[in-house]
């Protein structure tokens, strides 16, 4: 299974609404070049997991690749061929609630080049538009 | 360092949300002035003159409101959600005698010993407190990280400040480290880490509570 929380709460989570943009988690943190989010969309357990193998790929061992998102919303399906009705359907995957602006990777210990080119490669498994950044330095 | 900037300032004369972002939309940027014990002025700056006295380094400026002019240090910047546009900013009013406590950005020279055995550098801070004169304010200081090899790491503490400027953040902090980076783990490796589901804590909760009730 792709990445899920070890312990939760209830089963089931209601859809719930992303209003407005990211207040937090919106600056880079950990490493020294980040993948800003400019779309508030889920993203699912399988695009973080293609997006972090495809820096990790990318960077040979070279930097370190930080995961700023993690998917904790439970989202239900329902199996092929079954009529509506019965409840509703088991986890069929795990997502994480994303706001435009927030950062939601990060690499530290390699050149700028090297991150852009790492982070170009992520952004393509992302299901929506970002942008690379910068730590910000000044104040 | 000694770099002034003069700013035209206009009074502000309606604050609030919806004023500020009349202002922007003019081209200007609002901000508010305060210290030496006088009472907290609301202005707005041309945004673009601002803008490209922070791009050349500038944090102490000479501002002109009506008639008055005085010198000014930069005290907060405030952006907007994605980090791109100035949205607000604090001005602090200073004597150019003063001694005031500002954060410095941190910049790491060099390469580290260790990268040549397959360790990385990384930074755990990116500014420091300091004490020091308005016009001696640094612009950045330089740490060196070429002696740093894997394991080793450089605190607050054992970094050399230029003249006039003292240390204010704890000297314990750890700055700089180098250390082995981990073999990236595969797809495989994470998911056999995960669980197949997760354990829901109400459902143990209710388990627990039905079985001590069998047992009574």
């Amino acid at each position: 299974m792709a990445m899920m929380p070890k312990r939760v709460k209830y089963r089931k989570s209601q859809r719930g609404r992303m209003k407005g943009n990211a207040s937090r988690s919106n600056f880079v943190a950990f490493g020294e070049y980040g993948l800003q989010a400019l779309e508030s969309r889920w993203i699912s357990a399988r695009n973080i997991e293609a997006g972090r193998v495809a820096a990790t790929h990318f960077l040979h061992r070279e930097g370190k690749v930080y995961l700023r998102i993690f998917p904790n919303k439970p989202v239900s399906a329902k199996p092929l061929e079954t009529r509506m009705g019965k409840g509703k359907g088991e986890t069929g995957f795990w997502v994480a609630r994303v706001r435009s602006g927030m950062i939601m990777f990060e690499i530290g210990g390699v050149s700028e080049n090297v991150a852009k080119q790492a982070m170009v490669r992520v952004s393509h498994k992302m299901p929506i538009r970002c942008r690379f950044v910068r730590r910000r330095h000044s104040l | 360092m000694e770099k002034t900037l003069l700013l035209k300032a206009e009074i502000r004369e309606h604050t609030g949300s919806r004023h500020a972002a009349k202002v922007r939309k003019q081209g200007r940027i609002p901000a508010i002035v305060y210290g030496h014990k006088q009472e907290p002025v609301a202005i707005s700056l041309n945004a673009h003159n601002l803008i490209e006295g922070l791009h050349h380094g500038h944090r102490l400026m000479e501002v002109q409101i009506g008639r008055k002019q005085e010198k000014m240090l930069i005290k907060d910047i405030q952006y907007d959600y994605l980090g791109r546009d100035i949205i607000h900013v604090d001005l602090m009013r200073v004597d150019v005698t003063e001694t005031v406590k500002v954060t410095v950005p941190i910049e790491l020279k060099g390469t580290a010993k260790g990268t040549h055995e397959g360790g990385i550098i990384e930074g755990h801070a990116a500014h420091l407190e300091v004490e020091c004169k308005v016009t001696n304010i640094p612009e950045s200081i330089v740490v060196s990280v070429k002696d740093l090899d894997v394991g080793d790491s450089l605190h607050v503490g054992d970094i050399e400040l230029p003249d006039g400027v003292k240390l204010v953040s704890p000297p314990d902090i750890v700055l700089v480290t180098c250390s082995l980076v981990a073999a990236a783990k595969s797809t495989e490796e994470v998911e056999e880490e995960m669980p197949a589901a997760p354990e829901v804590i109400t459902e143990v909760k209710e388990a627990e509570e039905a079985s001590s009730e069998e047992t009574k």
